[in-house]
């Protein structure tokens, strides 16, 4: 009896024993053209037809639906109504996957079989969004069921959109019609205003940071999609000289070096804006920071733009707040 | 490993008659160390600051000077919170020593941290993310409640609340307070992030809105813990001669425990929770100054906050810029400071 | 087994004993396996258990089932048997060897030892999984050894040992929340699993070790059951009646941890299973059950908490959750029936 016992409990075992080894993919030729994109890790992905199931992380939902491609589903890093990137978008027939950055609901992206996922890459962690390390083992999953496919950030918010037109187009969307040449056409208008505002301002300069309860952070800005462009268009964003060696995006300043950078103006990571605020003023050295003292506090669109209309609307607001700043308060 | 009847071999430890004239000038020898301790609190730090701008910031105070806004509105209030919160856990675990007759005993099997943190993220949940004062109220009601329903479970029965007791009724709370903290904490980011932030026990981040916030009830914890001096004496005799003695044990017991609910939460919910020193400390003090509980209080109460001090000033010195959280670093001193204190102590009393 | 009176009416009502228990461990085992089953038909698609099982064999190939069957489902699945099996047969072990109900090695800190040298291995050394579950095992063998140490003085006393476990036990997951904080886990929410404990984040690796351990250590444990049963009497019972005292009891609890410490390994430190695994399946077989229903009592125990903890809220829950809401009840039961000296002290 026992040892029947054993035997059972050992096929039991063995069954679970019998790994995951998955099956390939089987590639289900719908017809219509091949299609091939290069994308932002510099690979070039191939298919025997153009995909048309897809899955697409937040803000890059954002973009491929501002150029007419309608995803089936999206997984978001917050809850959806929260999410700055989705705002006012129509998100009716889309699943929604997740709602919490490093989870994505695996077995509801398996039963929608998809045939491709779009999110942006993140060159400094080799990895694209949703898939980075630290997430679970259960959202690294969703990898395997299609490929992931975006374009590059940290150099620039406009070649990043201009990535997803590209992608857009690729999937068979036509980016010449009216609406989008007038996105295009005020965005153009918002940069030159941009421009020549900060340019009027002689000498301006400032630090971009995401103040947190036991440390302020403060941004490289050539990691920042955004922060680039601005850079590009005559902006002087202040570089900490010591970045985190493990996470470069910021440098990691204690309260007590709070003051270790004086900008004329301070952009602030707009991202939880109410509580990042809280946070900042319940710290007794961020009144050491002169900007923060002269009220020169800006919200900064951190990582999360990727329509020309979201980017026209932040360069106005930018803009606005920019013609009040003093130049010379430092 | 034999497992025998428990043997009531007696206990061989050498008779430890200092002398109150010794004792005393122990004592105000620690005060000195203590204050030489508060000195380098306030002198070192991430920023480095010149000891005539510290001065300065005493008698001339300029608000717009980074410097000495640091010295006064960062450091001086970490300093306090680390001698009043240190104080707090000091005694309270040289007061659970000696009521639950376990020297193992620390505020943390009490189930204080882990009520604490659940209120915290029940606060979050419910109210959203506050600023850290709003959280130093739930934390300290949670540390109390769970003090007060593990003493109450441990107190049902005939024997009342023994050591065996309420170390298990101390489990039992934790693990379901555990439970709902994680619970909470999954579906929950903001709690999340804020659980990280006051799980690791640490000075930093902590001004004086938190410190005014919990002075008052560390104040009463102490002045209150101190005066228990003579009924932990009595304890240690044992229940039944303590009340053949006189002692009204079970109110002694209650106030005890009430003290200790106060202290801890006070001191958890100003820095997270911070083990070791609850344990570790009093069986210095008890090392030094032998079995009387009033000398074991009374430095404990001033041993405790120069141990919270110095791990603090090394954690912040030594990966700056960056800092160590002081709970971070109690735990790798603390932990085979523990071993070895067991090793070459008897374990008396258990 | 030694020489017994050899009386009709006792060699009876041994083997009605001996059947209750054979009866009582095989219908345990088909719970654990239709449980085993019914975990990996739920979740945001049914699966019918047909297609589960022929998903599982290999024996079909339909890639969206496959895909949610054995990529998402079967590890955890598997991973809750093997850790539910493994705990369950610790735990009994301990508990009889020490002849203590509350001695059971993850309630007296065994398996947070376990989850703490694990965790390190991850954060700060960066380990493989064969790495992870060497620390693991050497993190269970030095707590017990910290424990045994610190616990003994001409011998072990019932309660002591219970509260220096208590302690240590608080002591080591301190230092695991330290660990974490110190940690480049981005994501928080994996980390907290090393306090808690789930099956949901089991790594292949250390799942793997854990099903070679279970496959050669059960036919051990096994063998050993009888003379774990002579152990009970005494020492000097046993001694006398012919078992070697030391070397069983040595391969016992070398056995019961490193089961532990691989268990925790995949899962993290899950509170109370081995705590309750043994008292509930002596209660249900009888004197006369052994390890194997242990076993899979703790395989049920643990099975079933993922299956709420997966289903019951919108978000995944640790599995450890539940079973600290669920033990914890038992605790506060076990305080009700321990007197002052501690049970078998």
């Amino acid at each position: 009896m026992k040892r029947l016992l054993l035997v059972s409990v050992s096929a039991a075992l063995f069954l679970a024993g019998c790994g995951s080894s998955s099956d390939d993919d089987s590639a289900d030729a719908k017809g219509g053209e091949a299609w091939s994109y290069t994308s932002g890790d510099g690979k070039t992905y191939d298919a025997d037809s153009t995909p048309t199931r897809i899955i697409a992380h937040g803000p890059a939902a954002a973009a491929l639906i501002s150029f007419g491609i309608k995803p089936i589903a999206i997984y978001s890093d917050g809850p959806v109504d929260q999410d700055k990137s989705l705002k006012d978008l129509d998100l009716s027939g889309i699943e929604i996957l997740s709602e919490t950055y490093g989870q994505i609901d695996a077995e509801k992206a398996a039963g929608l079989k998809p045939d491709l996922i779009v999110a942006s890459y993140w060159p400094l962690e080799k990895a694209y969004s949703g898939f980075e390390a630290g997430v679970e083992d259960s959202a690294q999953k969703v990898k395997g069921l299609a490929d992931v496919v975006g374009p590059a950030e940290g150099d620039s918010v406009v070649t990043k959109i201009e990535g997803y037109e590209e992608l857009a187009q690729s999937l068979g969307a036509d980016t010449t019609g009216e609406k989008i040449a007038a996105d295009k056409a005020t965005f153009q208008t918002a940069v030159e205003r941009f421009r020549t505002t900060v340019a009027s301002k002689e000498g301006l300069t400032s630090l971009a940071v995401s103040p947190a309860e036991d440390l302020l952070y403060v941004a490289v800005p050539s990691e920042a999609s955004e922060l680039s462009d601005f850079t590009q268009w005559g902006l002087d964003i202040m570089t900490p000289d010591s970045p985190d060696p493990d996470f470069a995006y910021w440098e990691n300043l204690s309260w007590e070096n709070a003051d270790k950078y004086q900008p004329d103006f301070v952009l602030m990571d707009d991202r939880d804006a109410a509580n990042s605020l809280e946070v900042a003023q319940g710290q007794p050295t961020w009144q050491n920071i002169k900007a923060v003292g002269a009220g020169a506090v800006v919200p900064w669109p951190a990582y999360w733009m990727n329509t020309y209309r979201d980017y026209t609307d932040q360069l106005d607001q930018l803009s606005t707040a920019i013609e009040k700043i003093d130049p010379n308060l430092t | 490993m034999s497992i025998t009847a428990r043997t009531e071999a007696p206990v061989e430890q050498r008779p430890r008659h200092r002398s109150r004239a010794t004792l005393a000038t122990g004592f105000v020898i620690l005060i000195g160390v203590l204050a030489v301790v508060c000195f380098f609190s306030i002198t070192m730090g991430a920023r480095g600051v010149g000891l005539s701008t510290i001065w300065k910031a005493f008698t001339d105070y300029d608000p717009s000077n980074a410097s000495e806004t640091v010295i006064r509105e960062l450091r001086v209030p970490r300093t306090l919170i680390g001698i009043f919160a240190g104080a707090a856990l000091g005694l309270s675990g040289a007061i659970l020593q000696g009521v639950t007759r376990n020297p193992l005993a620390d505020p943390g099997i009490m189930g204080i941290n882990a009520g604490a943190a659940t209120s915290i993220v029940f606060a979050i949940m419910v109210l959203g993310t506050q600023s850290t004062s709003t959280y130093v109220w739930f934390a300290f009601l949670g540390a109390g409640v769970a003090t007060v329903t593990v003493y109450g479970i441990a107190s049902f029965g005939r024997e009342g609340a023994t050591p065996v007791k309420l170390a298990l009724a101390g489990a039992a709370v934790t693990a379901i307070l555990s439970s709902i903290t994680s619970a909470i904490v999954m579906t929950n980011v903001s709690a999340l992030n804020e659980l990280r932030f006051w799980q690791v026990g640490s000075l930093a981040g902590r001004y004086f809105p938190v410190f005014w916030q919990t002075l008052p009830f560390l104040v009463i914890g102490i002045v209150l813990a101190l005066g228990t001096g003579r009924a932990l004496n009595g304890l240690a005799l044992g229940e039944d001669l303590a009340l053949a003695l006189g002692q009204r044990v079970r109110l002694t017991r209650v106030v005890m425990f009430v003290t200790v609910a106060i202290l801890c939460g006070a001191a958890t919910s100003a820095c997270g929770p911070i083990v070791f020193v609850g344990l570790v400390v009093p069986h210095l003090a008890r090392m030094i100054c032998g079995p009387d509980y009033r000398w074991i209080l009374s430095y404990s109460l001033l041993l405790t906050p120069v141990v919270v001090l110095v791990a603090d000033i090394i954690g912040r010195v030594i990966i700056s810029p960056g800092e160590l959280q002081v709970g971070v670093v109690l735990g790798v001193i603390g932990a085979p400071a523990f071993i070895l204190l067991v090793r070459y102590r008897n374990l008396a009393e258990l | 087994m030694a020489a017994t009176l050899d009386v009709p009416v006792v060699r009876s009502g041994r083997k009605q004993r001996r059947r209750r228990a054979t009866v009582v461990t095989t219908v345990l085992a088909v719970v654990a396996v239709c449980l085993f089953i019914l975990t990996m038909m739920v979740g945001s698609y049914y699966v019918s258990p047909i297609d589960v099982v022929t998903s599982v064999l290999h024996l079909r190939d339909d890639p969206t089932t496959d895909f949610i069957v054995r990529d998402l489902r079967l590890p955890t699945a598997a991973a809750a048997l093997a850790v539910g099996i493994a705990l369950g047969i610790s735990g009994i072990v301990f508990q009889k060897l020490l002849g203590n109900p509350l001695a059971s090695p993850d309630f007296v800190g065994v398996s947070s030892g376990a989850s703490l040298f694990a965790v390190s291995a991850i954060v700060i050394f960066n380990g493989s999984s064969t790495a992870i579950s060497g620390s693991a095992l050497v993190g269970a063998l030095l707590s017990a050894l910290l424990i045994y140490l610190l616990a003994w003085r001409d011998g072990i006393s019932g309660y002591r040992f219970i509260l220096i476990g208590i302690a240590v036990s608080e002591f080591m997951l301190s230092i695991v929340g330290y660990v974490i904080s110190r940690a480049e886990l981005y994501e928080a929410r994996e980390a907290m699993t090393w306090l808690v404990g789930t099956v949901g984040q089991a790594g292949a690796g250390e799942l793997r070790t854990l099903l070679v351990a279970l496959v050669v250590i059960i036919p051990i444990a096994l063998v050993l059951e009888r003379p774990l049963r002579t152990l009970e009497l005494g020492d000097d019972t046993a001694k006398a009646l012919g078992s070697r005292v030391e070397l069983n009891r040595l391969a016992l609890i070398a056995l019961s941890i490193i089961l532990i410490g691989f268990a925790t390994a995949v899962a993290g430190p899950i509170m109370f299973v081995a705590l309750i695994a043994g008292p509930i399946s002596q209660r249900l077989t009888g004197p006369s059950g052994g390890i194997m229903a242990a076993g899979m009592v703790g395989a049920i125990i643990v099975l079933g908490a993922d299956l709420v903890a997966q289903q019951v809220l919108p978000t995944a829950l640790p599995t450890g959750v539940v079973t600290g809401i669920v033990g914890a009840p038992y605790l506060i039961w076990l305080l009700a029936t321990v007197n002052r000296e501690g049970r078998g002290g």
